[in-house]
């Protein structure tokens, strides 16, 4: 395998009971690629999308993320999905929550998590090291539970500001227009430093006045070099923003290129059927 | 009338109903926390993916729960195990302790079955976000699916208070001086029934009328709290 792959699928499949959805996707992706998805509705893009984090798990086939099988039962795909960010159609912020709160949960809630996790751990290495010749070292615990908190609220509000909705910090997602929700779910994603993100047509349930600006934010992303799939029907956007495009088609990428190769040169019939219905 | 009266105030009935009023309290409150803790763990166990063993264990065990608790009177729960569980273990426990143990085990059956309609009322993408965020599953649901769900099933988990609280009359089976008996106790002293029992209906009514405004209150609240 080759190390600049960050992803790797290969022969992914996933069906749906007796319903194959997808029937064996090979990619490799490298850090810092940009790769819009496009194709027909029902060709299996978000089941593909949803497959790389495990939010469905594949039927067959393996997910090397840095060369660690997602796909693999015994890998604690928790660890894995904190570096695989996913930005949701319905923007799915959280309710009960605040925005700042939104942003800041999951990033406090796993840190303390490993803190309390690491301090179990010391607890028994301390006692074991009574019976040790050779103590066995703890593990470090740097930050208090303030700091980790201030930490975060630190950084949200960065986000915030960020994107100009610091001074929503503290309503609730109810309030927010679905361009400042989907904008904030974006952030969401990144407060979490991961290192891909999986866009899941992130601006199709927006009002058209507000597509903009959430693709705008997702541009400003992809120029600082995050990595990222879209599943999208924003063809000028792909063009933009992608270096590979892939068309999917019943559960297979049936073609797959730059842009310009994919827009102005489409070799697959049902490529060119597709851009001529959506163009 | 007087004579309730004069029984209920000079000779200390009060304090004999007042001590009623509080062990109804007590178990219709212990007995709704107990219930809701209980009930949300079995909700949950029932709600998750089964697509491990344990968590397909773990589902008949809480199926068999609910049945169990749902297919029976209270009253027999408690005379089951008040005069049947607890001597065939050997452990003598004050009845107000069984009644709300059974009260809180009864409870949690009833509240299952809220909290799992409740639960699948929330939109599946709150879970969704947050496991993919990378909270663990247990993480989510605490932080994120329940206390949604708590918010729709406020209404019933209120009336669910409400049965506990009426229910707590049959106590007396178990040889615990709730409110009701009480007032029958006052009864007893006088040989007039007609107005403790009248009084004791009253008192139900007040009980009932200030959870349900309590509810009614909350709900509000936390309406309010999520449009500002
Ligand atoms: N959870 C599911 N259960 C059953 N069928 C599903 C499920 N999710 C998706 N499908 C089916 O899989 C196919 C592909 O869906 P999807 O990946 O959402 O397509 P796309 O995102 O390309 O529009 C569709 O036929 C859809 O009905
Ligand atoms: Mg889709």
């Amino acid at each position: 395998m080759n190390d600049n792959n960050i992803l790797s699928v290969r022969g992914l499949k996933k069906s749906f009971g007796k319903l194959e959805v997808l029937k064996g996707v090979d990619i490799d992706i490298k850090k810092g690629e940009k790769i819009a998805i496009i194709g027909p509705s029902g060709c299996g893009k978000s089941t593909f999308l949803r497959c790389i984090n495990c939010m469905e798990d594949p039927s067959g086939g393996s997910i090397f993320f840095n060369d660690v099988d997602l796909a693999d039962q015994r890998v604690d795909i928790n660890i894995h999905r904190e570096q695989i960010g996913m930005v949701f159609q319905q923007f799915n912020l959280f309710n009960n929550k605040t925005i700042i709160e939104n942003i800041m949960l999951a990033p406090v809630s796993l840190t303390l998590k490993k803190i309390k996790k690491a301090k179990r751990k010391n607890f028994f290495t301390k006692v074991g090291n009574i019976f040790r010749k050779n103590k066995k070292e703890l593990i470090k615990i740097t930050q208090t539970k303030a700091e980790i908190v201030e930490n975060a609220r630190a950084n949200a509000e960065k986000l915030l500001k960020r994107i100009g909705l610091e001074d929503k910090a503290d309503v609730y997602p109810s309030t927010l227009s679905g361009g400042q929700k989907q904008r904030v779910a974006i952030v969401r994603a990144l407060a979490m430093n991961p290192q891909v993100i999986l866009f899941d047509e992130p601006t199709s349930a927006l009002d058209p006045e507000m597509v903009g600006e959430v693709l705008d934010l997702i541009k400003e992303v992809a120029n600082e070099g995050m990595t990222m799939l879209i599943v999208t029907h924003e063809m000028g956007f792909a063009r933009e923003v992608a270096n590979r495009v892939l068309f999917m088609d019943s559960g297979i990428i049936a073609e797959q290129g730059t842009p310009a190769e994919i827009f102005d040169n489409p070799q697959n019939p049902r490529t060119i059927q597709f851009l001529k219905a959506v163009l | 009338m007087e004579l309730f009266f004069e029984h209920f105030i000079t000779k200390g009935g009060y304090k004999v109903a007042l001590e009623g009023l509080l062990a109804t309290a007590e178990i219709a409150v212990f007995g709704l926390i107990i219930g809701i803790l209980l009930g949300t763990v079995i909700a949950i166990v029932r709600v998750m993916p089964k697509y491990k063993v344990l968590p397909r264990v773990l589902d008949v065990i809480c199926n068999i729960y609910v049945a169990l608790f749902r297919g029976t009177p209270m009253v027999v729960q408690l005379l089951v195990g008040y005069y049947v569980l607890l001597p065939a273990i050997g452990l003598r426990l004050d009845g107000v302790v069984v009644a709300v143990i059974i009260f809180g085990l009864n409870s949690a059956a009833y509240v299952s079955e809220m909290m799992r309609s409740g639960i699948q009322s929330v939109d599946i993408g709150q879970l969704e976000a947050a496991r993919a965020l990378g909270m663990p599953y247990a993480m989510a649901m605490m932080k994120i699916v329940i206390p949604q769900s708590i918010k729709n099933i406020l209404p019933t988990l209120g009336n669910e208070f409400i049965v506990l609280v009426k229910d707590t009359s049959i106590v007396s089976f178990i040889a615990v001086v709730d409110i009701t008996k009480a007032f029958r106790q006052i009864g007893d002293a006088t040989y007039e029934y007609v107005i403790p029992y009248l009084f004791l209906a009253l008192v139900y009514l007040v009980l009932v009328a200030g959870i349900a405004a309590l509810v009614k209150l909350m709900e509000r609240r936390l309406k309010k709290s999520e449009r500002q």
